[in-house]
């Protein structure tokens, strides 16, 4: 075997990590504080994507400083999506909660769709696109490079904050017992509007990265649930501190079978669902 | 003291009070004073009402009749984080700690959100390690590997961490040997000789009529019966239902 192919398939899997470490990280934070499985996080990732590109092309805004408008608009919208929908579900049963993030997902796909139509969209035009470097035969891009970096700052963020701050310490309570928050002096409804609209800031992040990566279509958002879902898993459902490596794992796994198994990039969600598949089956044996 | 004064200077003032989960009402009417510094026990068997009381009191339950007012502010339609902003701490069914935190981290949640407690966090804190020297012993434990008795003191010791001036308290011997149910009381006792005042919701109907000023029994979501805690100790209704003598 090709062991410069093997090494590039390594990095490209580690530079993918970032991204899907970030969009991933989001559900957890959703699952882990609020207990909502949330279908529609991908849809976040998808909006931003595109607001990123509309800034670009109606005001001509570089997509890395669409990041600072991308940012607070997603914020916005995931609080307005939790305080007119979650929040009047947080007791109802977990079906009926997949039901309205698979509905609110739905939603937003297709007006995204009438918005913009099925095409992929291409910011062009951008200088540092084409920027790679090479190391001994492989190749590493520039905006891949600086996506993993940003994902790895704002992941690592999450867990500081989490961990130090108050915010954080107030959305550990919350997750570990609701009454015993409220009792302590917190406004439990919300923290949650805070974690969600967290979430949703992430995946939008996220979002302008993927438009400036690929070409992307507004269906975009499922294959990115999809991922994230996959990393949730393997991490543990509700488990933030274990997102990383579980995306680490997750992209490697993309990445190899795309460039190391003929007509293996036909193969990249199977991969997913394999994953998701594997560690639910190892799970149940374990239990057993 | 005399009632009028009771009233003046009144801890907690119950009026008319109704609750309920959806379709079941459980309080029809309560009515009950606590002056501060009063220790007062709630007594009843399983189902009377005595946790939805506590809980309707803190607002985890909106209620849906009367009024409740503590140190003279009406507490109705507050959520329970603003409640505990009152002055009124609440030691909960079930102790509701936060399991993967630490004890110390436990404790320091109940005055975190709170600026006026947050001042007295330090003072409040020796207080509650004086109480309760072996949460001191286990203070980087995490709450959910503490047995049932230094899971209850971590709860009592969360409460006082909010400062209150009222404690409201569900149950604390629940699932404790007598040893610990013995220095829980004691502790009871301790916070109450301090100048906090005392609801005590329990089963263990000797020892809480032993420690109370006044006293409660409850049935069926309605007081039946009222008086000091050595009246009812002696009442025979009492002593016949719940004291099995």
């Amino acid at each position: 075997m090709d062991t410069t192919l093997l090494v590039q398939a390594l990095v490209s899997g580690v530079l993918a990590a970032g991204l899907y470490a970030l969009v991933s990280v989001g559900l957890a934070l959703a699952i882990g504080v609020i207990g909502i499985v949330n279908f529609a996080h991908g849809e976040f990732f998808m909006v931003g994507a595109f607001l990123a590109y509309q800034l670009f092309v109606t005001f001509g805004i570089d997509p890395v400083w669409s990041l600072f408008i991308v940012a607070p608009a997603l914020f916005a919208l995931g609080a307005i999506i939790y305080t007119s929908t979650i929040r009047f579900v947080l007791k109802a049963p977990e079906l009926n909660q997949m039901l309205l993030t698979f509905g609110i997902g739905i939603i937003l796909q297709n007006l995204a769709l009438l918005i913009w139509g099925g095409d992929p969209r291409t910011i062009a035009g951008i200088t540092y696109r084409g920027i790679g470097y090479q190391i001994g035969g492989v190749s590493i891009g520039l905006v891949p490079l600086a996506s993993f970096v940003v994902s790895l700052v704002l992941v690592l963020g999450l867990y500081w904050m989490l961990a130090r701050t108050p915010l954080g310490r107030a959305m550990r309570a919350v997750a570990q017992n609701r009454t015993g928050a409220a009792l302590v002096g917190l406004e439990v409804n919300r923290v949650y509007l805070v974690a969600f609209a967290l979430s949703a800031l992430l995946a939008g992040i996220g979002g302008v990265m993927i438009a400036v990566i690929q070409s992307p279509t507004p269906v975009v958002g499922f294959a990115f649930t999809l991922k994230a879902f996959a990393i949730v898993v393997v991490a543990g459902l509700g488990n933030i501190r274990g997102i990383l490596f579980a995306a680490l794992f997750v992209a490697v796994a993309e990445s190899l079978v795309a460039t190391l198994v003929p007509n293996g990039d036909t193969l990249r969600n199977a991969v997913f669902f394999a994953i998701i598949f594997a560690v639910l089956i190892r799970r149940s044996w374990r239990t057993a | 003291m005399t009632s009028v004064q009771a009233r003046a200077t009144g801890a907690l003032e119950v009026r008319g009070l109704e609750a309920g989960y959806g379709k079941i009402q459980v309080l029809w009417g309560i009515d009950l004073d606590v002056a501060e510094g009063e220790f007062v026990a709630i007594i009843g068997a399983n189902g009377a009402g005595k946790t939805t009381l506590l809980r309707t009191l803190s607002g985890l339950i909106a209620p849906r009749g009367g009024s409740v007012s503590a140190f003279g502010r009406p507490l109705r339609g507050l959520s329970a984080a603003r409640v505990v902003r009152s002055g009124v701490g609440h030691v909960p069914e079930g102790r509701q700690l936060f399991p993967l935190m630490s004890v110390r981290e436990n404790l320091d949640a109940g005055a975190d959100y709170l600026p006026a407690a947050r001042a007295r966090a330090g003072r409040n804190r020796a207080f509650v390690y004086e109480l309760f020297p072996r949460l001191l012993e286990r203070e980087r434990q995490l709450a959910g590997t503490l047995s049932g008795g230094e899971r209850q003191m971590v709860a009592i010791g969360r409460a006082l961490m909010s400062d209150p001036r009222l404690l409201l308290v569900d149950e604390p011997s629940l699932g404790l040997a007598p040893a610990l149910s013995a220095s829980v009381f004691a502790a009871l006792e301790q916070i109450n000789a301090d100048g906090v005042s005392v609801v005590l919701v329990e089963q263990n109907v000797h020892q809480s009529l032993k420690l109370a000023d006044h006293a409660v029994v409850l049935e069926t979501g309605e007081v039946v019966l009222r008086g000091t805690g050595s009246e009812l100790l002696s009442h025979p209704r009492v002593r016949e239902a719940y004291l099995s003598l």
